[in-house]
């Protein structure tokens, strides 16, 4: 017990030094070896080329043969990360973020925004805070892990990790709302505390308690979200992900029935990585909300996802594919979308600095998003991604 | 002049044989080690020229990282794998085997105009954590303690860290250094210095130990028997309090060149080796034990 209250207290004296330091800092009165800090930054830059003769799949101006964006240069992402290592077991991590403000896909040519989307072509590339938090390790227990703050959620992070290739794209339930314009309530980062345990090499698991708000925003309702998350690995390399989430929500005029709605998020995944270079992955998830609701008919958001890449050469090149189901509505399968990613990521000099030629085939039913007529189209578009990493 | 095409196959096809043949066994981690490995690969090539071997340092927590990434086959490490580092491997189809080539006795050094011979484990402890500040407290001259270690990264850090401070935090105030060798540039320039390094370390080229520094008896408990790294016997019985085994690991049982260089490194050959570059060998004992298991 006296350990325990120990520990408590170390996080406690933990969390009351950071002002103390910043107080010292002003004063002139650093410590004579501060603790060790680092800045690094991450940016990806594509030189992105629409080779559908359709038009991108989110944009379809009015007259494509006077507006017809068929190729830019973007930064989808620049990240900015300071991290000071307190001690031994405790992490502090400040997080800056920078994207357009709205999928860059919105972009209206004409300033003004596509249906369902809210970006003019004057939006800024602009910075906001991704992560701000405590990180302690062997919380209470060896190989316990407590986040404090503003941080990553569980939902997204084994497949990201598996995944590897965030530069060229998000993972399913990540970029789901890229890829279909439907919204679904889920985040890279909130604003909680998550508990990681490492049982044994075959057992993990973790608990997490957000606002439910995302990361950058302030809590809106007084119910809060809880994540669970287990991970079984029977045997070396390969391990199934078990994932839950649930959060209740304020009522809403639209649908006077649902007196306390409810939201909840069903997720597997799994990973193979038995053979030497090679990863291959899979994941599935439905998400269940009262609030999705057409003609007073309840429908789910789901999808499913497989992947792999293959290290022909470990650090300096890698080819990888991955192919995506994306069911917006288990009632109308018109919705439906599929796209498939292929490409390699080659780092000519030192792994901080890479190309990643990229090409995604993306089928979708393009009559029920902007146009009267439901047609099937297929876009075809080709990203040079630079990945920079210092 | 028809046979030169057939000439030019033959050849193409016998170079390309030795060069997808001779595959590279590459080692990386720990830097108390690298010398040692490399001295030991040197002499193993020369007698199998066919086994090219790379070696590199970088800290035991980089060639932990290399193997869980399968970018090394073999991982110097002078500090156990953490059952962290367990779990990440196991994620990603790696079985970590580690084998006992050499024992350490981690040495506490002092440069020689310090009048101090001998600290309990305690009192190196109560300096690194930042709670002895002047030698006077344990017997020296009225001289602030300065304080050389190695970067967290380093299985030494580690090391010293779990069995010496007894998992408490490094003072602030230790000067990070990048290795052994720079711990003990330190230390010569600095009379309040005290510094940790590998035994193998300790002496110059003629097997003399080096100039301007001094190393310290340690003992277990207060007015104890203080014991040199130097002393094998100590060391092997275990009277010595700070010695360790450096290990080289592989991604489970290793097999073909990568079992044979560390069969040759834990048999006679590579052991004398061990030997003449100042750390102490395996024994008969519980090491050698463990590894004729996991060669097993």
């Amino acid at each position: 017990m006296r350990k325990v209250l120990r520990k408590v207290t170390d996080f406690v004296l933990g969390l009351l030094m950071l002002p103390m330091v910043s107080v010292m800092s002003l004063m002139g009165q650093t410590p004579a070896t501060p603790p060790p800090q680092t800045f690094s930054a991450t940016v990806y830059l594509d030189y992105r080329y629409y080779l559908s003769q359709n038009g991108p799949v989110t944009l379809k101006p009015a007259n494509p043969a006077t507006a017809y964006l068929d190729n830019q240069f973007i930064f989808r992402r620049a990240y900015f990360t300071y991290e000071n290592k307190i001690s031994d077991n405790l992490k502090f991590r400040f997080r800056l973020d920078a994207d357009n403000t709205a999928n860059v896909t919105g972009v209206s040519l004409t300033g003004t925004p596509p249906s369902g989307t809210s970006t003019t072509r004057d939006d800024k590339l602009r910075p906001f805070m991704k992560h701000l938090y405590l990180e302690y390790s062997n919380f209470l227990i060896p190989k316990m892990v407590l986040n404090v703050g503003m941080i990553e959620t569980l939902t997204f992070k084994p497949a990201e990790e598996r995944w590897g290739l965030r530069s060229v794209a998000k993972t399913l339930v990540d970029g789901y709302r890229d890829i279909t314009k439907k919204d679904i309530a889920s985040t890279s980062a909130d604003i909680g505390v998550t508990l990681k345990y490492s049982i044994a090499k075959y057992f993990r698991m973790a608990a997490g308690y957000y606002n439910g708000a995302a990361f950058s925003k302030a809590e809106n309702d007084q119910y809060k979200e809880i994540e669970l998350q287990a991970q079984i690995t029977p045997i070396a390399g390969f391990s199934i992900v078990g994932y839950y989430d649930y959060e209740r929500k304020l009522p809403v005029t639209a649908f006077p029935l649902e007196t306390e709605p409810t939201l909840a998020t069903y997720k597997v995944d799994a990973f193979f990585e038995m053979i030497k270079g090679l990863v291959i992955g899979a994941e599935w998830f439905v998400h269940r909300s009262d609030l999705n609701q057409t003609s007073g008919e309840k429908y789910d958001v789901g999808g499913w996802s497989v992947f792999g890449r293959y290290a022909v050469k470990p650090d300096k090149l890698q080819l990888f594919a991955r192919y995506d189901s994306y069911n917006p509505s288990s009632l109308d399968t018109g919705l439906d979308t599929t796209l498939l990613i292929a490409g390699f990521d080659w780092a000519p000099y030192s792994s901080t600095w890479r190309l990643q030629p990229n090409v995604w085939f993306q089928s979708y039913t393009d009559g029920l998003r902007y146009n009267a007529s439901a047609t099937k189209n297929s876009d075809i578009v080709f990203n040079l991604t630079f990945f920079l990493s210092f | 002049m028809k046979k030169t095409p057939i000439i030019i196959l033959i050849t193409v096809t016998l170079l390309a044989g030795l060069l997808l043949g001779a595959k590279m066994i590459q080692v990386k981690g720990s830097d108390t080690m690298v010398n040692l490995v490399q001295i030991l690969a040197e002499e193993y090539m020369d007698k199998n020229p066919g086994t090219p071997i790379a070696v590199l340092g970088g800290g035991s927590g980089t060639g932990i990282t290399g193997l869980i990434n399968q970018t090394c086959d073999i991982a110097n490490t002078s500090r156990d794998i953490r059952p962290k580092e367990i779990d990440q491997a196991w994620d990603k189809g790696v079985s970590p085997k580690p084998f006992v080539v050499a024992v350490d006795g981690l040495s506490i050094v002092v440069n020689e105009k310090n009048p101090v011979e001998q600290l309990t484990v305690a009192q190196v402890g109560a300096m690194y954590r930042g709670e002895i500040k002047n030698w006077q407290a344990v017997g020296g001259g009225k001289q602030a303690v300065s304080l050389y270690g190695r970067q967290s990264n380093s299985g030494t850090y580690v090391f010293m860290q779990e069995f010496v401070l007894g998992n408490k935090n490094y003072s602030t105030d230790m000067k990070e250094m990048n290795g052994n060798a720079q711990i003990l540039e330190g230390i010569l320039q600095d009379e309040g210095a005290v510094g940790y390094v590998g035994v193998g370390y300790l002496f110059d080229e003629t097997g003399q130990v080096r100039k301007g520094i001094k190393i310290l008896k340690i003992s277990k408990e207060p007015n104890g028997t203080g014991y040199l790294p130097t002393d094998k016997a100590a060391v092997d019985s275990g009277a010595y309090p700070i010695a360790r085994p450096l290990y080289m690991a592989t991604n489970g049982k290793p097999k073909g060149a990568v079992a044979a260089f560390l069969q040759w490194i834990v048999g006679p050959e590579g052991q004398a080796i061990v030997e003449r570059e100042g750390f102490f060998t395996i024994g008969e004992g519980k090491y050698k034990a463990a590894n004729d298991k996991n060669f097993k």
